[in-house]
């Protein structure tokens, strides 16, 4: 499947006018939910499942007529307590994806760069994984641009609690990595 | 420790509601050690997005001239296809009647036996028996103007191999 298609089993045909807005959102939200997933540890064809769920989801959430607020956290909430449930072995968590985009954001560089960027990118991995399941879980929203109000509804937490825990998380990162 | 520390990232991010923002940037106009801080969390979070931007795995995509190679490849059988040329096929051999009349006949219907009819028996009897390969009647009215030809002649031509 072409990245950007939309998958066949999505009846994206039978979506009502007033139903628009989910056929934009999986425009606008596959990819980042897609990424956030491989992050929390699942495979790209796990990933692929949940994200069909999640807007399969929201298909019935807007045809039983409920509210089409705050859909961008919804749709993650429903993504990430799915990862959770499919979620077998802790370990593999973020450790492979994070490995293989540093090696693939390094690629086109000098030999030297590569050399200092890896040794770069390894001690962030290292601290990254040192991180708690909270803070990686909201570094990992931050960076796919919700804000800490949406985060906080993904995990269902307190937004200062968001706020705190960001901050904490940005902080280990920065002293482990030492830039 | 700076009392604004635990703010730095909540306002890079933008999240800090007015007037704490203004507030916060106030105080980075004057704190160096803030200040860096600021630029290693700026840093850091630059780094993690770009590790995390790059876990999606790419979709695999064949090179192009495999796609070019196809083509040329379809388009040459498609040409030779085409420009070929074809085998000249054999005409079909029509069996129109089996022969129920002498081979080559030119029967009168009197009973008198002229010269020409006993040379062209003359002649057939010169042939070697074999049933003729395609025979073709041909009526004497589509010949001749009518009348020109008594009625019940007919030419009958029949092709034959000879051994």
């Amino acid at each position: 499947m072409s990245s950007d298609s939309v998958p066949w089993a999505l009846p994206l045909t039978r979506f009502q006018a007033e139903d628009r807005e989910a056929t934009s959102l999986f425009c606008e939200l596959r990819k980042p939910l897609l990424r956030y997933l491989v992050c929390l540890g699942l495979s790209a064809d796990e990933a692929q499942d949940v994200v069909q769920d999640a807007f399969l989801g929201l298909h019935r959430h807007l045809s039983s007529g409920r509210s089409q607020e705050n859909m961008r956290s919804w749709l993650f909430r429903v993504a990430h307590n799915q990862a959770r449930n499919r979620q077998k072995s802790y370990d593999r968590r973020f450790k492979a994806p994070l490995d293989a985009g540093a090696e693939r954001a390094l690629d086109e560089a000098t030999p030297e760069r590569v050399l200092l960027e890896k040794e770069k990118f390894e001690r962030l991995a290292n601290a990254i994984r040192e991180l708690t399941d909270i803070e990686r879980e909201c570094l990992l929203l931050r960076a796919s641009g919700l804000r800490y109000r949406e985060i906080a509804e993904v995990l269902d937490t307190p937004t200062s609690t968001v706020a705190d825990t960001v901050e904490r998380a940005v902080r280990k990162l920065a002293e482990k990595c030492h830039v | 420790m700076c009392e604004f520390s635990g703010r730095l990232v909540a306002w890079l991010d933008g999240e800090l509601q007015e007037p704490e923002a203004t507030n916060v940037a106030w105080h980075l106009a004057r704190c160096a050690e803030c200040r860096e801080t600021v630029q290693s969390f700026q840093a850091v979070s630059s780094a993690f997005l770009s590790c995390y931007e790059q876990a999606l795995p790419r979709p695999v995509r064949r090179p192009r001239w495999i796609f070019v190679a196809g083509g040329t490849a379809a388009a040459a059988v498609l040409a030779a296809l085409l420009l070929w040329p074809r085998p000249l096929e054999p005409l079909p051999i029509y069996s129109v009647r089996t022969p129920q009349v002498p081979a080559v006949a030119f029967l009168r219907p009197t009973s008198g036996r002229s010269r020409t009819v006993s040379r062209i028996k003359q002649i057939r009897n010169t042939w070697t028996s074999g049933p003729p390969v395609v025979e073709v009647e041909l009526p004497a009215d589509m010949l001749f103007p009518p009348g020109a030809v008594p009625e019940g002649f007919s030419f009958i031509a029949d092709v034959r191999t000879e051994p």
